[in-house]
């Protein structure tokens, strides 16, 4: 007799694969055909699996239609199927799935778009801070280049595509034609969990540097510089009002070792 | 991290908490006993988190876990343990579950339940299982019956005789799912009553009810325990068959696909609690009697018998009736955005 750790991944390959490779001899169902029986099981995990990735990546759905979403969702979970069973992290991989079917591949936005809604199924998930105010930091003290720190739901993505204006095409609920809606136009979005929705903004190059450099924990003196060499007529305040306005910042303090202090030191 | 105070689960009927109802249940507060959710759904940080923090202040809560995965012979995934262990810890709830089923095998997460080859050697890997459960949460675990579609030829005892010998082996305690033993017993063909029967009462610490669906595959008639229905009247005479022999219960109501309006599902618990009191009101008249010598009260019916009963609980007819309305789409989170263009 087959140990149960060996007769359990015999079961499991089964499942997964759309023909059962398990001896029927060792299954049962009363009077009924136990590899029949099986195909319930084949069905319940794909056909569940794929109502997550449906309900992550809905846009997606429409536009490629949802036979072709259901049809690449299926190879998908029968060759990546969840690797644990927390599913809000079921999906992460699909985006670059998409990228490898040949017959997507005169639609890039397709792996596009859902990159953009992956970061937002990540950003629904993720913690919602109490923000700070530009008020609360009046009194502290911030040295030269103060850690600014953001929420963790940020998210900042950039495509070649014109992602944000599909996606937002595609919220209103207008019938959008597949073909003629999305442009080889660069976007650089940045979004973040605001209580059960999330907000997008685009952003220009030098923004977009500036919030990147600050999510990645570089400084605000860091983050200026990167944004005026991309655009010297980066506006500094406006930026941070923003910022600070959009409930962004968690915390503002004075750096532990700023890279300026620890130059001069040397 | 807050502090709740400890509320306990009453032997009464409860609902499961649905996504969908999360923002009624914060404004309308309805009387719903106590609420059980999915373990699952709640290891994140997103906005449901923070609803359920707000709810435990009510009501008493269940965590129900699903994806653990005790039957696999492979052990436990320690971060999902880890996992499940924070959202105790966080949400202090009064009862918590998993279920007797493996789900992870070969280094895949199936997402479903699928039933064990029962015999000595899955009994000593799933006690270890729920041995290291209980010990890394410190209380004792309800363990749940599953669905069957599918039974192994070299099984050496069934689902009830194992689960039996799993509570006297790790002292876990049992979560009857009412309507599992009915489609079971259906698929595998034996009897639900019997498979109530031999599972040690003083074990079961809750039930739960739901509704399945019936599926033609050819000549084969198979129920698929799908949750997204009423329960039907053989689960609810299955339900006063246990009732009668255990006494009152925690009793959830379990529905998870196709979610109707909040009315219909606190319909049901009331149900539930009604035919849990008419049952004992009949026992105490019987009592009674034996001790008198003249009975003449007749005791209020309420019996579910076969085919002969309606099929819709009145309370929740009257919730259907109310909800009359285009049926609302499930969406598992709702999302709204805002576009700015940059200046």
């Amino acid at each position: 007799m087959l140990p149960l750790e060996h007769l359990q991944t015999i079961v499991a390959r089964s499942v997964l694969a759309m023909e059962p490779t398990i001896a029927a001899n060792l299954l049962t169902a009363g009077k009924a055909d136990p590899l029949a029986r099986l195909r319930i099981y084949q069905n319940n995990t794909r056909s569940s699996l794929t109502a997550v990735l449906m309900a992550v990546f809905p846009v997606t759905v429409r536009l490629v239609d949802e036979r072709f979403f259901r049809y690449a969702a299926s190879e998908f979970i029968r060759r990546h199927p969840p690797a644990e069973s927390r599913l809000a992290r079921y999906g992460a991989g699909f985006p670059r799935f998409l990228k490898s079917i040949d017959t997507l591949s005169d639609m890039p936005i397709v792996a596009e778009t859902a990159r953009l809604e992956w970061a937002i199924a990540e950003a629904l998930d993720a913690v919602s801070l109490p923000p700070r105010s530009l008020g609360d930091c009046e009194n502290i003290e911030l040295g030269t280049s103060p850690d600014i720190l953001v929420q963790p739901s940020l998210r900042l993505i950039v495509s070649h595509w014109s992602i944000l204006s599909v996606w937002s095409a595609h919220q209103q609920g207008a019938a959008v034609d597949r073909h003629s809606a999305w442009a080889r136009r660069a976007e650089r979005v940045v979004l973040w969990r605001a209580g059960d929705s999330i907000r997008l903004v685009q952003l220009d190059r030098a923004n977009f540097a500036f919030l990147h450099s600050l999510k990645h924990g570089l400084g605000l003196e860091h983050a200026t510089g990167r944004a005026l060499a991309l655009d010297p007529a980066f506006d500094l305040v406006s930026a941070l009002v923003r910022l600070f306005g959009n409930g962004l910042v968690t915390n503002v303090r004075a750096a532990a070792n700023s890279h300026s202090n620890s130059w001069r030191q040397s | 991290m807050s502090i709740f105070s400890p509320l306990a689960i009453p032997a009464s009927a409860g609902i499961g908490l649905r996504s969908p109802h999360i923002a009624e249940m914060l404004t309308r507060r309805p009387s719903a006993g106590w609420l059980e959710v999915h373990a699952e759904n709640y290891m994140g940080d997103g906005a449901g988190v923070e609803a359920l923090e707000k709810l435990r202040q009510i009501y008493p809560l269940s965590v129900h876990g699903v994806g653990l995965s005790l039957g696999s012979a492979g052990g436990l995934d320690r971060d999902h343990l880890e996992r499940l262990r924070k959202v105790c810890e966080r949400f202090q709830p009064d009862l918590v579950s998993e279920h007797l089923a493996w789900s992870v095998a070969d280094g895949a997460y199936l997402n479903d339940l699928l039933p064990l080859r029962y015999d000595e050697e899955a009994l000593a890997i799933v006690a270890r299982n729920v041995e290291t459960l209980q010990d890394t949460l410190k209380r004792r675990v309800l363990i749940e019956n599953l669905s069957a579609y599918l039974a192994f030829t070299d099984s050496s005892m069934n689902e009830a005789e194992f689960l039996a010998a799993l509570v006297e082996r790790t002292g876990c305690g049992l979560l009857l799912d009412v309507n599992n033993v009915q489609v079971s017993a259906h698929n595998l063909q034996y009897d639900a009553k019997a498979f109530i029967d031999a599972l040690p009462e003083e074990a079961i610490g809750e039930i739960h009810l739901a509704g399945h669906a019936t599926n033609q595959v050819g000549s084969d008639t198979v129920l698929i325990d799908d949750h997204g229905s009423r329960v039907p009247p053989v689960v609810w005479a299955l339900y006063q068959h246990a009732i009668d022999r255990l006494g009152p219960r925690p009793t959830l109501i379990e529905w998870d696909t196709d979610v109707p309006v909040l009315d219909v599902l606190l319909g049901e618990a009331m149900w539930a609690d009604m035919l849990t009191a008419s049952i004992m009101f009949t026992r105490k008249q019987a009592a009674r009697r034996e001790q008198t010598t003249n009975a003449r009260a007749a005791p209020i019916c309420l019996s579910v018998e076969g085919e002969t009963t309606t099929s819709m609980p009145v309370l929740a007819a009257f919730a259907a009736a109310r909800a009359a309305r285009p049926s609302i789409s499930l969406a598992l989170r709702s999302l709204e955005e805002e576009f700015h263009a940059a200046a």
